[in-house]
C-alpha cells in the first residue's frame, strides 16, 4: 500500500522521514561495501525487473489474479542491503513518475516496504537458510514482508487520525493476509523455476552480520505485531498503551509547547498526545536498531 | 503509455524547464509542506494552491488538461478513504484527503514533467540522497521500458504458443507464470552483465564520474523565491484567517 501525500499528519510524515533517512543511508553504505561498483547497473536492472514482473499475472482462482511484489525475491537473490536499495529506488520512481505514493510520504513508504519489509523478508531465511526448512523460510519471509509493510502503513494512517472503522480494518486485514500468502506462494514458485535453470541464483546468507540483521528484522516484526495489536483493538488502545507508560502526558507537553497555536491547531491536544506517543515509540525503536547495527558493524570491522 | 508521455514532456522547452533542477526540487518541497500543514478545510486555500499550480503549468507550456487529468490517478485511492471518513462522521477530513493528495500529486507531476529524470536524480544526490540510490534510480528508469517491453513480448509469445488449453488447470497456469517470471529474472540478470561489459568496452574504469550540475543563476533563485513566496502566502494567509 503506497501512502499518497495529504494522508499523514505532519508529525507522522516528518518522523517517518527522520526514521527512514538514516536507515537508508546506513543500508546504502552497507550495500556499497558488499557489492562491487560494477554491479550498480545490475541493481537498476533488477528494479526494472520487479516493475516488469508485476505485469505477469498469476491465476489465483475465482477469476482473479495476483502478481509478485518482490521484496523477498530480491532479498534472497541480491542480499538484504542491496534489496532495500532496489526497493527504495522502485518507490522513488513510483512516487515521481507514476504518482503512486507521495513525496513527503516517501519516508513512510520506504520505511514500511524497503526497510521493515525487506528486513522481515530476510529474517526467516537468515535463520533457516539450509536444509528442508529453506523454502518454508522463504515463504514465511515473503508473507511477513507484505504483512509488516501493510500493518505499518495502517498504523501510520491511524496515528494520523484517518478513520477506519472496525469492519474496514477487519476486511483490510483479511485482504493483507491473502496478499501475504499469495506473495509467499509466488515467491517460492519463482525461486523453484529459477533454480531449475541455474542452481546458484539464491545467495547463501553471509555468516557475519547475523546480529545486525536479526536486530533490524526483529524490530520490524515487533513493530508489525504492535501495529496489529493497536489496529485490531481500537485507535484508543494506543492512548491506553501510552498512558500506562506515562509517555502520553510528557509527549503531549513536548509536542504542544513549541508548536502551540501553529500548524497543529486544527487537531485536539488529545489526538496530538496519542500521535506523539506512538511516534516516539516508532522513532525510538528505529533509532535503537540503527545504533545497535552500527555498533555491531563497527565491532565486526575492527 | 503514461510514463513515456512524462518523459517526452520533460524534454520540452519553457521557462520552467530551463530552471536549475535543485531550485525546482526545493520549490516543490516548500509547496508540498505548505499543502500538508494547511489546517482544516479551506476552499480559499485549495483555490490558492490550485492557482499557483495552474500558473506553473501555464508557464511550463504543458497541456493543462493533460497534467490535471494525469494527477487524477491518486483519486480512486483517496476517494475510497474519503468515503470511509465521511461515513465515520468526519466530512472535513474526507475533503482534505482528496484535495491535499490531488494538489500534491499535481505539483510532483509538474516538476517531474519539466525535469528529465536523470537531472532530477542528480539534484537529489547533490541535496543529500546517497549516491548509490541516485544511481540505481537512474539505471532503473533507463531500463524500465526495456524490461517491461520484454515482459510484454513474453506475454504475447506465451499467448500465441499456448492459448487457453481447455484442460489446463489453474495449477499449471500458475507454474507457467512462475516460469515466466523466472525467465524474465534470468534475462534481466544477463542483460545487466551485458551492460557492464559494454561499459567496460567504452572505457569505464570502475568508478562513475561525478557529473556536476550547473550552478543556479539569478533567474533560478527568482523562480524559487516566487514559488516559495506564493505557496507560503497561501499557507500563512489561510493560517491567520
Amino acid at each position: 500500500m503506497h501512502i499518497p501525500d495529504g494522508f499523514l499528519s505532519t508529525p507522522v510524515w516528518a518522523a517517518m522521514n527522520l526514521a527512514a533517512a538514516p536507515s537508508v543511508a546506513y543500508l546504502a553504505r552497507r550495500a556499497q561495501r558488499e557489492i562491487e561498483e560494477s554491479r550498480i547497473p545490475a541493481l537498476g536492472v533488477m528494479g526494472a525487473f520487479v516493475f516488469a514482473a508485476q505485469m505477469i499475472n498469476f491465476p489465483v482462482g475465482l477469476g482473479t489474479s495476483g502478481h509478485l511484489l518482490g521484496s523477498a525475491l530480491l532479498a534472497v537473490t541480491l542480499g538484504p542491503a542491496a534489496a532495500s536499495i532496489v526497493m527504495t529506488a522502485i518507490l522513488v520512481v513510483q512516487a515521481l513518475v507514476f504518482q503512486d505514493g507521495g513525496v513527503l510520504a516517501l519516508g513512510a513508504n520506504v520505511f514500511n516496504m524497503a526497510v521493515a519489509g525487506v528486513a522481515a523478508a530476510y529474517l526467516p531465511y537468515r535463520l533457516w537458510s539450509s536444509g528442508k526448512l529453506r523454502n518454508p523460510a522463504i515463504f514465511l519471509g515473503a508473507f511477513l514482508s507484505v504483512l509488516a509493510g501493510a500493518v505499518l502503513a495502517v498504523a501510520e494512517l491511524l496515528l494520523s487520525g484517518v478513520r477506519m472503522g472496525q469492519t474496514v480494518l477487519g476486511v483490510s486485514f483479511g485482504l493483507f493476509l491473502v496478499t501475504a500468502v499469495l506473495e509467499g506462494v509466488i515467491t517460492v514458485a519463482v525461486i523453484r523455476s529459477l533454480e531449475a535453470m541455474r542452481p546458484n541464483w539464491v545467495r547463501a546468507p553471509d555468516s557475519s552480520g547475523r546480529l545486525v540483521l536479526g536486530a533490524l528484522a526483529g524490530a520490524a516484526i515487533l513493530l508489525a505485531v504492535v501495529g496489529v495489536l493497536v489496529a485490531s483493538a481500537d485507535p484508543d488502545g494506543l492512548e491506553r498503551l501510552a498512558g500506562g507508560a506515562g509517555i502520553a502526558a510528557r509527549a503531549r507537553n513536548l509536542f504542544t509547547t513549541p508548536l502551540a497555536g501553529y500548524e497543529l491547531r486544527g487537531f485536539g491536544a488529545e489526538w496530538l498526545g496519542k500521535a506523539a506517543a506512538g511516534l516516539a515509540g516508532l522513532v525510538a525503536i528505529a533509532a535503537t536498531t540503527l545504533a545497535l547495527g552500527k555498533l555491531i558493524a563497527r565491532r565486526r570491522g575492527a | 503509455m503514461h510514463h513515456v508521455v512524462i518523459d517526452r514532456w520533460s524534454r520540452g522547452a519553457s521557462p520552467i524547464h530551463a530552471r536549475e533542477p535543485r531550485t525546482k526540487l526545493v520549490a516543490l518541497a516548500v509547496f508540498l509542506i505548505s499543502v500538508a500543514t494547511t489546517p482544516g478545510v479551506s476552499p480559499l486555500a485549495g483555490a490558492g494552491y490550485l492557482g499557483v499550480l495552474i500558473a506553473g503549468i501555464a508557464l511550463s507550456r504543458l497541456p493543462l488538461g493533460g497534467v490535471l487529468a494525469r494527477a487524477a490517478v491518486v483519486l480512486p485511492f483517496s476517494a475510497a478513504f474519503a468515503a470511509l471518513n465521511w461515513l465515520a462522521g468526519d466530512p472535513g477530513r474526507a475533503v482534505a484527503l482528496v484535495a491535499k493528495s490531488y494538489l500534491s500529486a499535481a505539483a510532483v507531476l509538474l516538476v517531474v514533467a519539466t525535469t528529465p529524470l536523470e537531472q532530477f536524480a542528480r539534484a537529489m544526490e547533490s541535496l543529500g540522497t546517497p549516491r548509490l540510490i541516485a544511481l540505481v534510480v537512474q539505471f532503473l528508469y533507463r531500463y524500465l521500458f526495456v524490461v517491461s517491453e520484454q515482459a510484454q513480448h513474453m506475454r504475447v509469445a506465451a499467448a500465441c504458443r499456448a492459448p487457453r488449453v481447455p484442460g489446463a488447470g489453474g495449477g499449471l497456469r500458475f507454474r507457467a507464470a512462475a516460469g515466466a517470471v523466472g525467465v524474465l529474472f534470468a534475462r534481466s540478470y544477463a542483460r545487466a552483465e551485458g551492460i557492464h561489459r559494454a561499459m567496460l568496452a567504452r572505457g569505464f574504469e570502475g568508478r562513475f564520474p561525478a557529473v556536476a550540475l550547473a550552478r543556479p543563476r539569478l533567474p533560478d533563485f527568482l523562480f524559487l523565491l516566487l514559488a516559495a513566496a506564493l505557496s507560503l502566502a497561501v499557507r500563512i494567509g489561510v493560517g491567520s484567517a
